[in-house]
């Protein structure tokens, strides 16, 4: 017996009758905006790589020494990667008896993979984007190149021993490698010319970077194809990893996404498992007959399951539309904001928002419904006999089990999820239990109360396991958009707090000291605020308590690309702005060879405190002592330094300065003069890079702000399904009550006091989960200083007051009026 | 106190009930022209659909008339709002029901008081717990309803209708869940309610016996008196 037509029509006709709405409408705001949320933060997430990879021009480059292998070449393209490749080496150019260190790197043609450079033939106004470098014979210089070197557009400058054209003056190159205090002035020509230079022989410093670009599933399979393959001197940089300051704030987006695609499913799932208890309970009878009349248990749960299949697949297939039209209108919003070019939406995603229904679904309606095929054929005589509930463990097990999984695939770590779901539970535990007290607390004091209050309370009391249910419900609902609103407001905050409107747009380098009190005159006349001077001196760290680093630090670590390089050591007497002491102390006065290091760096090559660290700075050694380790925010566009020594530390060797300032675009103009002044300082703008990081902060706070509304919406629907599933029992209660004499003003202020004080309860409760897991969250998720957020303990238990009161009266008015005759007719 | 209302305590005229259905206007009462004294037994009787229901729902003010007018107590039900009649249900209307109607959530003494407490009267507690001696379940004060047999929980309605000491008491089909050993005894026990409170009896049944026990019987056929 298993007629697909029964199963159709009963479906039909409970659409129909309106059995299913609230079902429905629940399951299709989440299939909605987790698909909205998939499809967007996919798409986004892709923008903003694309865009992020403009700063290595490709999304994948590895580094090298000396020329890769032919073989690694070939198998990229058999990956479908899209590649170049560019050799950066410095050289000594010599024109009209000037002579200039510059950073000259060869191109090959199809570079850049990723962005663009930009180019002028006569000053800054006019720059061209060009998708490409140099043809062979020519060359582009920085105009600091043509003034040092007293050149003009259309001379010749020899790089080696092979003679090339400057023909355009470059602005803007993306993919400037090596930190940004060694830059020294760039030229760009073409790789075929490269040989001809006669520069590249053995053990000449050259760096060989190869670029690919393609699709991510391509690039990670080759990534783990040729990692195992590389030796020491050899690096693969991936835009997550390479710019710290971008890959965080990436990262966080995108950890917040998920973590409000998480919420919102919660949220729904709430509202589904309720909306479901309540068809389960309007179906027990129709239920009873069909196994009175000779239908298996098996029969009826396939009759449901497969009811709710069908529900699932079409609600589901729906909300993928919406989800898609959703995420359609937000670009289209947006459009102002984001690059010309878009990422797709990955059809992926959608297949993706039509499985994540289902799973919901599923996962949350079937506990509940699953008490239906326990249901006693005898119900046809004795009504009252209930189904025995579902086991305990399956009903609840199932949907946390689904939450886990859902936890799981947000943090990829299991310590983590285990621990928040014990806390989860112990937390639901013992909230339920303190509710249970309350409750019981609330019994003793009814006598005493008025009538309005009693019958009000009595509510409660009358079923206290679906009222703390219920409670719990609405606190969870209300912890998800506490958190959902909080953690956004916080992301934002501490984005613009890092970059504030004037933040500094220029690094000033290779100050000599004995021009340090004429500049910081010069730049108190022009009104150039900076930061502080900090001396700078070129050192590498070989030595970590005598153990050469090399044994120390494993492989593609940060530590490992700070030791290969010269590090920019610095002292000052006091800690710089944004920087924290988070273990040690700093100097204390007088103090000699301390050395504060950098936390991550730190971490990665497990320096600790008192530790001895032997750096070697222009081949003399320098010893330090481990003071402090500091945590500093790499967002800031200031001066940042793994290595920070005591006053007078670096005091005997060679060093520069180096500052940081504001300059706004109309006084761009004091550039020139200091240029002129100071031909030996370098002045870098960083302007560019600060622009290009609010416009993806940007996006990412409008983006931030929908998923919130989906937040939001989701809240309402188990608002509705709560209220909703308490209808039944109200309306004939009160038509009890009617027939005894109760009028509608005494039901309306119950109704209003039973719900408000439900409202309330979970508010608090609220309050004291959300601050529990905001902690946690910002300690380990997103890396947010935490401090409580006084309005929420005052706006939860308000809001959940009033939010719930005046849905519930709103939800259950038509209660008050139903008429007393329907006791009689036994509804 | 009864003397007030001349002897008569419901009165109706021309009373009719119909309602719209897919295929015409069906009409469920008819000219019902009824008169019933203070103090009276009368028992309603006919065949399952021919209106008994629907008139004593007429008649305690749960539903209004399509035509036709209803004096209770002196006052015209018909010209009243929905609270009036609820106001008049709580001060002279007790009422019992085949299926019970018990409120689930609350204990047996709970569902006792709630007429009292409706009245907002302090002594609630003290009269539901002597009505519940009276009906013999002073040990089962705090079961809620589930834990009770069915005539446990009919004794626990007529306690609650009772409680009120209303002037008319409301009776469809009261044994009609229940065995018939413990309905009779749920009869006898309405019955000395009855006459100990001196209340109106308007009782709706199958039974013929039961009728008989009644002082008057009107037999209703297709929504007319037969
Ligand atoms: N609201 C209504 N709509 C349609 N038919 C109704 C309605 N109320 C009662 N009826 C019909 O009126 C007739 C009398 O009902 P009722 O008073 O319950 O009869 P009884 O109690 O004598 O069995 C029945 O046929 C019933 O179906
Ligand atoms: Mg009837």
């Amino acid at each position: 017996m298993k007629p697909l037509t029964l199963v159709v029509r009963m479906l039909w006709r409970d659409t129909r009758s309106g059995e299913l709405t609230i079902l429905v409408l629940a399951l299709l705001i989440a299939v909605t905006s987790s698909t909205a949320i998939t499809l967007f933060s996919n798409r986004m997430e892709r923008t903003m790589t694309e865009q992020t990879a403009e700063f290595l021009a490709a999304d994948l480059v590895i580094t090298s020494h000396a020329p890769v292998p032919d073989t690694w070449l070939e198998k990229a393209g058999q990956f479908g990667l899209a590649q170049s490749q560019t050799a950066e080496f410095s050289s000594v150019l010599i024109e009209h008896d000037e002579m200039l260190l510059a950073g000259v790197k060869a191109a090959s043609t199809h570079y850049p993979l990723r962005g663009y450079l930009k180019t002028t033939t006569s000053d800054y106004s006019a720059e061209a984007i060009e998708h490409q470098g140099p043809e062979s014979g020519k060359a582009w210089v920085e105009k600091r190149v043509l003034t040092a070197l007293k050149l003009n557009l259309g001379d010749v400058v020899t790089v080696g021993e092979k003679k090339l054209t400057v023909t355009k003056i470059m602005t803007y190159e993306p993919d400037k490698q090596g930190d940004i205090y060694s830059f020294s002035p760039r030229l760009m020509m073409n790789k075929q010319d490269l040989q001809e230079t006669g520069i590249v022989q053995p053990g000449s410093h050259v760096h060989y970077f190869y670029q690919f670009s393609g699709e991510p599933s391509q690039l990670s399979e080759f990534k783990s194809w040729v990692k195992p393959q590389l030796n020491l001197a050899q690096r693969i940089m991936d835009i997550h990893e390479d710019r710290p300051e971008l890959g965080s704030a990436l990262n966080r987006a995108e950890r917040y996404l998920g973590l409000s695609s998480i919420l919102v499913i919660i949220i729904s799932g709430v509202a589904i498992a309720m909306a479901t208890r309540r068809y389960t309970e309007r179906h027990l009878d129709a239920t009873a007959i069909l196994r009175c009349l000779g239908s298996k248990q098996s029969d009826v749960l396939w009759l449901f399951v497969s009811q709710f299949v069908i529900l699932g697949l079409v609600v589901s297939a729906l909300g993928c539309l919406l989800g898609w039209f959703g995420q359609e209108m937000l670009f289209r919003l947006l459009k102002d904001l984001l690059p010309q070019t878009v990422a797709k939406p990955s059809l992926l995603a959608v297949f993706l928002g039509l499985i994540s229904g289902m799973i919901v679904l599923l996962g949350f309606a079937l506990p509940p419904l699953l008490r239906l095929k326990d249901v006693s054929p005898s119900r046809v005589l004795r009504r009252d006999l209930e189904p025995l509930p579902t086991s305990a463990w399956l009903v609840y097990g199932l949907s946390a089990g689904l939450v886990t999984v859902l936890i799981w695939r947000y943090t990829q770590d299991l310590t983590m999820t285990a621990t928040i779901f014990c806390f989860g539970l112990i937390a639901l535990l013992f909230l339920g239990f303190l509710v249970y007290l309350l409750l019981m607390l609330a019994r003793r004091f009814l006598p005493a109360m008025g009538l309005n209050w009693r019958f009000g309370l009595q509510g409660l009391l009358k079923n206290s396991r679906a009222t703390i249910s219920q409670i719990l419900a609405f606190t969870i609902t209300l912890v998800a958009m506490a958190l959902s609103f909080t953690v956004r407001n916080d992301l934002i905050e501490n984005w613009h707090k890092q970059l504030p409107d004037h933040a500094a747009n220029h690094f000033a380098l290779n100050i000599f000291a004995e021009q340090l009190p004429k500049l910081q005159k010069d730049f108190t006349e022009q009104g150039i605020e900076g930061s502080q001077f900090y001396p700078v001196v070129r050192g590498r760290l070989t030595e970590i308590n005598g153990v050469p680093v090399q044994k120390v630090v494993s492989k593609d670590s940060q530590g490992e690309s700070a030791t290969h390089r010269e590090l920019s050591l610095t002292s000052t007497e006091n800690l710089p702005e944004e920087n924290k002491i988070t273990a040690g102390t700093w100097w204390s006065p007088g103090q000699k060879n301390g050395v504060s290091v950098e936390q991550k760096l730190a971490e990665s090559l497990r320096i600790n405190l008192g530790d001895n660290l032997l750096f070697v700075v222009g081949g003399q050694p320098l010893t330090a002592t481990v003071n402090s380790i500091r945590a500093l925010h790499w967002e800031t566009m200031k001066p940042n330094f793994y290595m920070i020594f005591s006053p007078g530390t670096l005091e005997s060797y060679p060093k520069t300065f180096l500052t940081s300032f504001y300059l706004p675009d109309n006084k761009k103009t004091a550039l020139n003069k200091l240029v002129k002044n100071y031909p030996a300082m370098t002045i870098l703008e960083v302007g560019l890079l600060l622009k290009q990081f609010k416009t993806i902060i940007t996006q990412l706070t409008e983006a931030i702000n929908y998923l919130l509304y989906f937040a939001l919406m989701a809240g309402f629907t188990v608002l509705f399904a709560a209220i909703y599933s308490t209808l039944d029992n109200r309306l004939y209660e009160s038509a009890i009550l009617r027939t005894l004499g109760a009028n509608r003003s005494l039901l309306r202020r119950t109704h209003i006091i039973e719900f408000t004080l439900i409202g309330l309860i979970s508010g608090v409760l609220a309050v004291i989960l959300s601050e529990t897991l905001l902690f946690a969250l910002y300690a380990k998720a997103i890396q947010i200083d935490y401090r409580p957020t006084w309005y929420l303990w005052a706006a939860l238990p308000i809001i959940g007051a009033f939010a719930v009161g005046s849905a519930g009266y709103w939800g259950v008015r038509r209660v008050a009026k139903t008429p007393p005759l329907t006791v009689l007719r036994n509804l | 106190m009864q003397s007030q209302y001349s002897g008569t305590i419901i009165l109706t005229e021309n009373l009719g009930k119909s309602v719209k259905t897919s295929s015409g206007t069906l009409h469920i009462l008819l000219e019902i022209d009824l008169q019933i004294y203070v103090g009276e037994s009368i028992a309603i009787v006919g065949e399952s659909g021919s209106g008994k229901s629907t008139l004593i729902s007429l008649l305690a003010g749960l539903d209004t008339p399509t035509t036709g007018s209803i004096m209770l107590a002196g006052k015209s039900l018909t010209k009243m709002d929905e609270d009036g009649r609820a106001a008049i249900r709580n001060q002279y209307i007790g009422f019992v029901f085949q299926s019970f109607q018990l409120l689930q959530g609350l204990t047996a003494l709970e569902n006792v008081m709630l007429p009292l407490e409706l009245r907002n009267d302090k002594n609630a507690r003290n009269a539901a717990t002597a009505l519940l001696e009276r009906v013999g379940l002073s040990e089962r004060l705090t079961h809620t309803p589930k834990q009770l047999s069915g005539g446990e929980q009919q004794r626990v309605a007529l306690a609650r209708a009772f409680v009120t000491k209303p002037a008319i008491l409301f009776a469809d089909e009261p044994t009609g869940n229940l065995d018939s050993k413990t309905g009779a005894t749920i009869v006898d026990l309405l019955f000395e309610l009855n006459t100990e409170n001196r209340t109106t009896l308007i009782l709706v049944t199958h039974d013929q016996s039961l009728a008989m026990r009644c002082q008057r019987t009107i037999k209703l056929s297709a929504g007319k008196f037969a």
